[in-house]
């Protein structure tokens, strides 16, 4: 915008000021009908859906489920896209770091002195598509659940490995097979132990690699039991 | 006419009035005093001096600059998509109140916090109901902020003058989301527990300060009993204070610069517009004339959020 548009914006804002009505009381009015209505929802969502209570947080827990706020969802669901585990803090931090930055500067981006939304249809669109893409991945993340069962077929030598990965929310990150969550957090497992030797899978479940938390909580003879079950897929 | 409520009631002017209420002085206790003077102040709150309303105005200039924000005008073409704003205010306003009631109950200790929410939501009178309010109207004011923000986005709202505005705006966005993090821990169970671990450990995962700052959060290199105390100081005192701040500085800009027309919304334009009306724009004392002053509107105004806490008291009791 150059300095005749700012004039110009100001001269026009200042008629259409005129034009209008006073603050008291007709925006009082629209905003306390709408106070009512946001008061009514939020009082019918309390009523409705409560606030249960889930079991204590336990850290030495083997049955958890960890999902965020539903509005954090299209923030995980982000790491569908980006699989390598070298490049998981780009997508943990630094694509909602470089969105916060562009959403922070955006007056200074855009200083076209159009305002009509269909008359800057780059800036329309572009919003438009990150609208649809949050509320993809908010209902990516809202539907991908974490199944207890794990369908794929295995040497009954390591059934207890098995159940123990199934109960432990391995599948809230990871897929085995056709359960869990693919293309989830974590890397698939189906055939982790092509790749990873039992060593190293041992290892990472009790340091917890990346953003995965530890499982020494699960205790040493369930911490091998996983690890030889794991080892087992290939 | 020599009685002193005579005269209070029916002012014939100033100087007589003096007289007779300071020869009531005299026989008035104190508490009759303060009565007489909060009920003159009705009646001659613009001269000042005399009572605590004029005292108060006269150094403040507070009546003016409320009948100013009251009858400053919004532009033309003012509709719905414009109150998006202050409800995000009234849902940060009930989170604030319905977090008082909470905080009455809640121990921030690992080894406590989950009993008291038990106890909170089991026992306490409406306990279940308010914790209600709160875990959900998180929800409503995210979902508020980002309907706010796409009205500011596509009627434009953002530009000149009101760059600024949106820069405090999306600091608030981020502050909000600070306050969902924090507060999804300290209900302390599995699910808050395990989701704060990965939050924590997303945060670790981050460039340069990304370490520190998860350490910062969790007290430590581990998951400890501070952490949720910690988490509790950043939910109920550091982040509620900045964002309160940050509200101020968001409703001053919003009265200061007014809110847009949709852009949709023009003014027939004549050729030979006075150039004199190239005002910076600014708090429209122009418009003062149009609106009787009264005072009861103060009254109006406020009187809503005393019910609510009101009712919020029994609801604790």
């Amino acid at each position: 915008m150059n300095n005749r548009e700012k004039e110009d914006y100001l001269r026009e804002y200042e008629q259409l000021k005129k034009k209008g009505k006073p603050f008291f009381p007709y925006a009082i009015m629209k905003d306390s009908v709408m106070f009512c209505v946001v008061a009514a929802v939020l009082i019918i969502m309390s009523l409705v859906l409560g606030a249960e209570q889930g079991p204590k947080a336990d850290p030495t827990t083997t049955t958890y489920t960890p999902r965020p706020e539903w509005y954090f969802f299209f923030l995980f669901e982000l790491l569908r896209v980006i699989k390598p585990p070298a490049l998981t803090p780009i997508a943990t931090v630094g694509i909602p770091t470089i969105c916060m930055v562009l959403l922070l500067i955006l007056p200074f981006i855009d200083r076209n002195a159009e305002r009509i939304p269909w008359r800057r249809p780059i800036a329309s669109f572009t919003a438009v598509l990150i609208i649809i893409a949050m509320a993809y991945l908010t209902y990516l993340g809202a539907t991908g659940g974490s199944p207890t069962e794990i369908e794929l077929e295995t040497n009954p030598k390591y059934e207890q490995g098995k159940q123990i990965v199934a109960q432990s929310g391995c599948l809230a990150c990871h897929a085995i097979g056709e359960n869990g969550a693919e293309g989830g957090l974590g890397p698939e497992l189906t055939e982790i132990g092509a790749t990873l030797p039992r060593v190293a899978i041992r290892q990472s479940l009790i340091a917890g690699p990346g953003i995965m938390p530890s499982f020494e909580g699960l205790g040493e003879e369930d911490i091998n039991a996983v690890a030889d079950y794991l080892a087992s897929l290939d | 006419m020599k009685s002193p409520f005579s005269a209070k009631d029916q002012p014939a002017d100033t100087k007589a009035e003096d007289a007779l209420a300071q020869e009531a002085e005299v026989e008035l206790t104190r508490s009759e005093k303060l009565a007489k003077h909060s009920k003159k102040a009705a009646h001659h709150g613009a001269e000042g001096g005399k009572d605590l309303a004029g005292w108060v105005d006269t150094r403040t200039n507070s009546s003016g600059i409320f009948t100013a924000m009251m009858s400053r005008h919004v532009p033309k073409g003012t509709n719905w998509f414009y109150t998006l704003g202050s409800a995000t205010m009234f849902i940060f306003a009930m989170q604030a109140i319905t977090g008082v009631f909470l905080a009455m109950y809640y121990t921030p200790s690992a080894t406590q916090a989950y009993a008291s929410i038990t106890h909170l939501t089991n026992e306490v009178f409406l306990g279940e109901f308010v914790r209600g309010l709160h875990k959900w109207g998180a929800s409503l004011m995210i979902i508020l902020i980002f309907l706010h923000m796409a009205r500011t986005f596509f009627f434009g709202a953002y530009k000149y003058p009101r760059e600024l505005n949106w820069v405090i705006g999306v600091v608030l966005l981020v502050l909000t989301m600070v306050m969902g993090l924090t507060g999804y821990l300290l209900p302390f169970d599995q699910r808050s527990f395990w989701a704060t671990i990965v939050a924590n450990n997303i945060t670790a995962s981050g460039p340069v300060v990304g370490p520190y700052l998860a350490d910062f959060l969790r007290a430590g290199p581990d998951f400890s009993a501070t952490t949720l105390s910690r988490f509790y100081a950043l939910h109920m005192l550091v982040v509620p204070g900045l964002m309160a701040a940050l509200i101020g500085a968001h409703l001053f800009l919003v009265v200061k610069l007014g809110t847009t027309a949709p852009p949709w919304v023009r003014m027939a334009r004549p050729k030979h517009a006075r150039p004199t009306e190239t005002v910076a724009a600014g708090v429209a004392t122009a418009d003062v004339a149009d609106v009787p002053v009264a005072d009861e509107r103060a009254e109006e105004t406020e009187a809503p959020a005393e019910d609510e806490s009101d009712s919020g008291e029994q609801a604790s009791s």
